[in-house]
């Protein structure tokens, strides 16, 4: 029996029918925008309902190939997903852009990614750009007021957490025995390229989250709000940190949430406790000689 | 950890290893007394990189008495007699005195650190860049 | 140290990360932020038997260009090939976020004279993206970075600027592709994958690593520039790159706007073209697109200096 016989790697579908309300699924179409159905197959984005209440998911779907970019499957992240991604984000901001706070869609990302496309074409066209978008249209729709939660329901993958995870306003994941992979790299290929031991870098993995790989380990440094202990679970954890988030929004608190709001949570969790030092420093350093820069 | 090292000056001084900074990294510190020493002109300065065979070198202005305290940080062990000396060579040569030196290492060659930290002097002494 | 006049006839790609903070702003106005005097070294290094940098490999600070606060990170490509980990990258951050506070401020105080003494960031990237050794913290800070750029749109420019030795790769690839404007010399290289790692996934008959040439003309300044990925090709002097910065510092925000590449749907549709265009037509190398785009004589682009491969170069039209 497989040590992970209930992992959902591979499973972003199957995610979204076990998140979402049954059969409210429309894919491609958001808002007024009708995505094209071949475009980007190894994303699938569009509209459902959330306990009654629509959402934009954005799911990687593993099992698909993209036949005109062929370092393109397995969940992989290529130029025409991301730029799908991108475009379903800014047409739920258009969608919901006369409407107040309370009542913008939330953006559900399922996340279940090795990578971003790591081929010729892509680096001749800009792959960086792709990904690149993808997370401005992500800071954007969540500085606008939308609840951005990502779940990592199996691989988060260095750049391609990045790109599809990291710019949420929360992050869930399932726990490791799901089989949940959030890291750069692993140990063996970390070991490779630094030249570092490998029993060394083990032992020190145990005590050091900052490069060791899973889940828990981001967890420690504020990168993962919530560990979803049970699958079943997933459906009543995000509807709970959606209304988190927009209450959290409600009275202003952005800087509580998304990346900056993560880099407070590290510190707390005494993950991270040297950044917020460094950057206080600076600031204490720059109004020291800010009247000849500002009053020049 | 403590170590013991031999002096310049002939002293045989304890020397602690920070614990903090754990058995990978070593701390090195040394303490040396020119014989007509002369101190920088700037309060501090700063010169070099801890690229892969090369170093950082910060000096600062210290009252210690015309004394040079000096502290490597470095990944190579072994290395302490060839650290006190080429220190040593350096104050000597350059009568240096009323200085604290700090240095983040990365498997400098003897030749290099000598030659870095006659730079990071000069520069020291050097008048403010217009 | 060099005096500022030498510094802007000197190869900005032999250039330490200081040399270039100093020398990308007006003579004597730099003030380090954070220098080596603070010893904000990596906390996570010592653990691993790695040597720190009192820096951690990365000068920023806050100089002048006319009345614009510039507002400067600048990376050390020698040291740990200018990887970002938890303490550069929340320098990183730390800067791009001053430079939005003093926006605000001189927004109050000058509110008249916004335009000619709006703020500026300018990063000269030199790294591989994320530093190993504390790679989930250096993770994560690029996140923060980007989250910090989103803070800044349409209130004041950010300037990538790459001519250094590493090139900018990994994570602060697509960093650098969210700026608003790119500037570089002829050596400088942007990507997202390194080549050795699109070898390993197409084998090397699609894609030779140790071909040079090739992975220039894959990532290099010529072909960003032919695409619209880089809006200013300059000579290799930290000068030159100066006047390029001092020359965006004076444009009005609307007109920044249009240097972008991508972050907002109508950018986002023109990159989709570009993609579509290049699914259609498989390019072998990226000499295929110079040819498109009217080279009829690509494979010569390579070979020529940078005025004249200025004078001769025909570039994607953008919409």
């Amino acid at each position: 029996m497989d040590e992970f016989d209930n992992t959902m790697i591979g499973r972003g579908r199957d995610a979204i029918d076990m998140i979402v309300d049954p059969d409210t699924f429309q894919e491609n179409a958001i808002g007024t925008y009708q995505c094209e159905p071949d475009y980007g197959p190894c994303a699938s984005v569009g509209t459902a309902q959330l306990k009654g209440r629509p959402v934009t998911i954005i799911a990687n779907d593993a099992q698909q190939f993209n036949e005109r970019f062929p370092v393109v499957f397995g969940g992989v992240i290529g130029m025409e997903e991301a730029y799908k991604m991108a475009m379903a984000v800014y047409h739920s901001i258009e969608a919901d852009k006369d409407k107040p706070i309370a009542e913008k869609r939330p953006i559900l990302l399922i996340v279940d990614t090795p990578g971003n496309g790591p081929g010729k074409m892509e680096e001749i066209a800009g792959m960086n750009k792709a990904t690149g978008s993808y997370q401005l249209a992500l800071a954007e729709a969540r500085k606008t007021g939308h609840p951005v939660i990502a779940c990592v329901i199996g691989r988060a993958i260095s750049g391609a957490f990045l790109c599809h995870g990291l710019q949420a306003d929360h992050i869930l994941a399932l726990s490791k025995e799901y089989g949940t992979m959030i890291h750069v790299m692993p140990l063996t290929s970390i070991s490779r390229i630094t030249k570092m031991d490998i029993e060394k870098l083990e032992a020190l993995s145990t005590s050091n989250p900052v490069f060791a790989a899973g889940a828990e380990f981001f967890y420690k440094l504020g990168g993962v709000e919530e560990i979803i202990n049970k699958v079943e679970d997933m459906r009543d954890v995000i509807a709970r940190h959606v209304d988190d988030v927009y209450a959290t929004k409600a009275k202003g608190e952005f800087e509580k949430l998304g990346p900056w709001g993560r880099g407070l949570l590290g510190e707390e969790r005494g993950g991270r406790v040297v950044r917020l030092k460094a950057m206080a420093k600076m600031d204490e350093e720059f109004e020291a000689v800010a009247d000849q820069y500002l009053n020049a | 950890m403590v170590a013991w090292v031999v002096q310049s000056t002939g002293e045989i001084q304890k020397l602690v290893i920070k614990e903090e900074i754990s058995v990978a990294l070593q701390t090195l510190n040394f303490e040396f007394q020119a014989e007509t020493p002369e101190t920088m002109t700037k309060e501090w300065s700063h010169l070099g990189v801890t690229g892969s065979g090369d170093l950082e070198v910060l000096m600062e202005k210290k009252n210690l008495g015309g004394k040079v305290q000096a502290k490597v940080v470095t990944p190579v062990k072994g290395f302490d007699e060839v650290w006190r000396r080429m220190l040593g060579k350096f104050v000597n040569d350059c009568q240096v005195g009323d200085v604290s030196i700090e240095i983040n290492d990365d498997n400098a060659t003897p030749i290099v650190v000598y030659m870095r930290l006659r730079q990071a002097w000069a520069e020291s002494s050097e008048k403010e860049a217009e | 140290m060099q005096k500022w006049d030498e510094l802007e006839k000197s190869s900005f790609l032999d250039a330490n990360a200081r040399q270039r903070a100093i020398g990308m702003t007006d003579k004597g106005s730099f003030t380090e932020l954070l220098g080596p005097r603070d010893r904000f070294t990596s906390p996570h290094l010592p653990v691993l038997g790695t040597a720190v940098e009192f820096d951690d490999g990365m000068v920023t600070g806050v100089g002048r260009i006319g009345k614009h606060p510039v507002f400067v990170i600048s990376m050390e490509g020698k040291f740990i090939g200018g990887a970002i980990g938890e303490v550069n990258g929340g320098k990183m951050v730390g800067t791009i976020r001053l430079a939005e506070k003093a926006a605000a401020r001189i927004q109050k105080e000058h509110p008249d004279e916004y335009a000619a003494r709006r703020p500026l960031v300018v990063i000269s990237f030199e790294t591989g993206g994320v530093r190993l050794h504390e790679a989930n913290a250096g993770l994560l800070a690029h996140a923060e970075v980007m989250d910090a750029f989103q803070d800044c749109r349409h209130k004041l420019p950010i300037i990538c600027v790459v001519g250094s030795k590493v090139g900018c790769f990994g994570g602060m690839g697509f960093v650098a592709a969210a700026t608003d404007v790119i500037i570089m010399n002829e050596q400088g290289r942007i990507g997202l994958t390194g080549p050795e790692v699109i070898e390993q996934e197409m084998g090397k008959e699609e894609f030779d690593a140790s071909n040079k040439a090739l992975v220039y003309r894959t990532t290099g300044a010529k072909q960003k520039y032919i695409m619209g990925d880089c809006n200013y090709l300059v000579e290799d002097t930290i000068g030159s790159f100066y006047q390029a910065i001092a020359d965006v510092a004076d444009k009005p925000m609307a007109e920044i706007e249009k240097l972008r590449r991508i972050g907002s749907v109508k950018l986002v549709e023109e990159q989709m073209g570009l993609v579509k265009l290049v699914g259609d037509m498989q390019p072998k190398d990226a000499m295929d697109l110079w040819k498109y785009y009217g080279n009829e004589k690509p494979e010569e682009l390579p070979e020529l200096s940078t005025a004249e491969f200025l004078k001769v170069v025909k570039c994607r039209v953008r919409n």
